[in-house]
C-alpha cells in the first residue's frame, strides 16, 4: 500500500491537481462562462451518474471493443513482421519500401476510404486503429529482434536448438523488452485515434457522444467523454505496465 | 567445493585405448579472410593446423586481435572457415552441436529463465524429460556451488555467479568438448583464480577434452597440458608448448614451482620478441 504513496506518486499527482485547480479558477474568476465551460466538480458529478447508465456504458462498450481489436491485430501482424523481417533478409527487403512508405503516411487520411469500403460499424474505426497502432510496434519488434545477441543465439544452436525453433525460444523472448516498449507506444496512440474516427464519422462511442453533445452545446456532456478516455488509457497503460514488469522480471532494465 | 579426491600425480590420463591418444579436434590448413569494407581483406586466421588429443585440456593464447576466438567459433560451427576445415570425430563440422559446449566471456544466459532454467535449457532440448532434467540440473547448480540460487534470475548474481552458471549449463547437456572463450576475462582478479581453480577441480572429475582461449600466460600455463601461441596479423600458430606440470594442480604448490615459474616467463620471453620484431618492422 505504501507503494502506493510514494514521493513520485505524489509529485505525478500534483500537476494533475493543478490542471483541475487551473480549470476550476478559469470558471470561478469569471473568464468562461459556466455554460460553455462547466467547472470540474459538475462534470465529475456528472461523469459518476453516466458510468452508471446504460446508454453510456454502451459507449464505452463500442470504444473499447474497437481500440482492443485494432490494438490486437496490431500487435499480432507488427510482432510477426517484425520478426520475420529481422529474421530473414528476403522478408526484409520486400518489409523495407512498404514500410518506408506508409509509416510517416498519416493513417486518418485512409478514413474516408475505409468508410467506403468497411462502412460505419466497427469494421472502419478497427482497421484505422491497426494502421496507426502497427507501425511503432513493427518498427520496435524489427530493432529488438535484429539486435539479439548473437552469443545468446549461439549458446542454444549449441545446445542443440534447430534454427527454426531459435525464433520463438531466443530471438522473441530476447526482443521481448523493445516490442513491449513498442506496445506501449501503439496502445497511446489506439486510445487517440479510436476517439478520433469516432469523432468524425461513428453512430457510437466515445468521441461521437463528444461530438454530439458540443453540436447540441450540451458542454457538461462534452467533457465527460473527454475525461473517461482520459481514465481509459490512464487504466490500460497501467494493467500493460503491469504485464510488461511481469514479462521481464529477468531483465535487467525492467 | 568440495574437494576433489587426489588422482596419482600422473601428468596426463593413461591411455589404454587401442589407439595412443586419439585425436577428437582436427584442424586442417584453416584460413580466415573477414572483408573490410573500403581497405583490403582482413586475413584473421592464416593457414592454422592443429590436432586436439581427446581428454587434453588445451589452450589457445594470444594478443586480442591474434583470431584465437575465431579459431574457437570456427571448431564451435559458428563460424565457416574462408579455406580449409575442422573435423570432430573425423566428421566435418558444418554448424553447431551438442557434442562441442561453448563457454563466452560474456556468459550468454538467458535473461528471461532463472538459473535453474538456464541450466535445464540443453537438456530439455536434448529430450530429457522435465523431472529428470531438474534433478539433474540441480545437482549441477551444487556442484557449481551455486546451491540456493536456483530460482534467482541472471541479473541477480554477480559476473563469477554468472559464469558459474554458464559453465553449468553447457555441462548440462554433455558436450564431449568444452569451448571457453576467454571466459574468465570480465571477472576480476580474486573471482578470476577461484573459478580457475572450480574448473580444474571439475575438469579432474571426468576431463573432458577442453579448448581454452585466453590472453593470460599465467592463466594458461596454470590450466592446460598444452599451450598453442598465436601471433597476430595474420593470425598464426607461433608455438604449440606442453605443459609438463604434475596434476591435480594446486594454485598455492605451482606458484612455487620452477618448473611452472620457467614456462611462465618463457612464453612471456616469446611474446615479447615477437613484439620487439613487430615494432622493427
Amino acid at each position: 500500500m505504501a507503494r502506493f504513496l510514494s514521493p513520485n506518486v505524489l509529485l505525478g499527482i500534483a500537476p494533475i491537481a493543478l490542471v483541475i485547480a487551473l480549470w476550476q479558477g478559469l470558471v470561478s474568476f469569471g473568464f468562461a462562462p459556466a455554460v460553455l465551460l462547466p467547472p470540474p466538480g459538475f462534470v465529475l458529478s456528472r461523469l459518476l451518474q453516466q458510468l452508471a447508465s446504460w446508454t453510456f456504458q454502451q459507449e464505452i462498450a463500442a470504444t473499447l471493443i474497437r481500440l482492443f481489436a485494432g490494438f490486437a491485430i496490431a500487435v499480432v501482424l507488427g510482432v510477426s513482421i517484425g520478426i520475420a523481417a529481422a529474421a530473414s533478409p528476403t522478408i526484409n527487403a520486400v518489409v523495407r519500401p512498404i514500410v518506408r512508405v506508409l509509416a510517416p503516411l498519416p493513417k486518418v487520411a485512409l478514413y474516408p476510404a475505409l468508410l467506403l469500403l468497411l462502412g460505419f460499424g466497427h469494421g472502419s474505426k478497427i482497421t484505422l486503429v491497426t494502421a496507426d497502432a502497427l507501425f511503432p510496434i513493427l518498427l520496435s519488434t524489427y530493432y529488438g529482434a535484429s539486435t539479439v545477441e548473437q552469443k545468446l543465439i549461439w549458446s542454444a544452436m549449441a545446445a542443440g536448438t534447430p534454427r527454426y525453433e531459435i525464433l520463438f525460444k531466443v530471438v522473441l523472448p530476447a526482443a521481448m523488452p523493445s516490442i513491449l516498449t513498442g506496445c506501449r507506444i501503439g496502445l497511446v496512440i489506439s486510445c487517440i485515434v479510436v476517439f478520433l474516427a469516432e469523432m468524425i464519422t461513428s453512430t457510437d462511442g466515445l468521441g461521437h457522444a463528444l461530438v454530439t453533445a458540443a453540436r447540441t452545446f450540451q458542454a457538461v456532456d462534452m467533457f465527460v467523454p473527454l475525461i473517461t478516455i482520459a481514465l481509459l488509457g490512464l487504466i490500460l497503460n497501467a494493467l500493460l505496465g503491469a504485464l510488461r514488469s511481469y514479462l521481464l522480471r529477468g531483465f535487467p532494465e525492467a | 567445493m568440495t574437494a576433489v579426491p587426489a588422482r596419482s600425480s600422473e601428468r596426463v590420463r593413461p591411455v589404454t585405448s587401442r589407439e595412443p591418444a586419439s585425436a577428437i579436434i582436427e584442424i586442417d590448413r584453416v584460413s580466415q579472410v573477414f572483408q573490410t569494407s573500403a581497405r583490403k581483406d582482413h586475413i584473421a586466421l592464416s593457414d592454422i593446423s592443429l590436432t586436439i588429443e581427446e581428454g587434453a585440456f588445451v589452450s589457445i593464447l594470444g594478443p586480442s586481435g591474434c583470431g584465437k576466438s575465431t579459431l574457437l567459433y570456427i571448431v564451435g560451427g559458428f563460424v565457416s572457415p574462408t579455406s580449409g576445415a575442422a573435423r570432430m570425430k573425423g566428421q566435418a563440422i558444418t554448424g553447431p552441436g551438442p557434442d562441442r559446449g561453448p563457454v563466452f566471456q560474456e556468459f550468454a544466459l538467458f535473461p528471461w529463465k532463472t538459473v535453474l532454467g538456464n541450466v535445464m535449457y540443453g537438456p530439455r532440448q536434448q529430450g530429457v524429460r522435465s523431472t529428470e532434467a531438474e534433478a539433474q540440473s540441480r545437482a549441477l547448480i551444487e556442484m557449481v556451488g551455486l546451491k540456493g540460487y536456483e530460482n534467482f534470475y541472471p541479473k541477480e548474481l554477480s559476473g563469477g555467479m554468472k559464469q558459474r552458471v554458464a559453465l553449468a549449463r553447457t555441462l548440462a547437456y554433455h558436450p564431449e568438448v568444452l569451448l571457453m572463450d576467454e571466459p574468465f576475462g570480465a571477472l576480476d582478479a580474486h573471482t578470476r583464480t577461484r573459478l580457475q581453480n572450480d574448473l580444474l577441480n571439475i575438469w579432474e572429475r571426468d576431463r573432458k577434452t577442453v579448448l581454452f582461449v585466453t590472453h593470460s600466460v599465467d592463466e594458461a600455463v596454470f590450466l592446460s597440458d598444452k599451450v598453442v601461441m598465436m601471433s597476430k596479423s595474420p593470425g598464426r600458430i607461433r608455438e604449440v608448448i606442453d605443459i609438463d606440470l604434475p596434476r591435480p594442480r594446486r594454485r598455492s604448490e605451482l606458484l612455487l614451482d620452477p618448473r611452472y615459474q620457467k614456462y611462465v616467463v618463457d612464453i612471456e620471453r616469446m611474446f615479447d620478441e615477437s613484439d620487439e620484431a613487430g615494432f622493427a618492422l
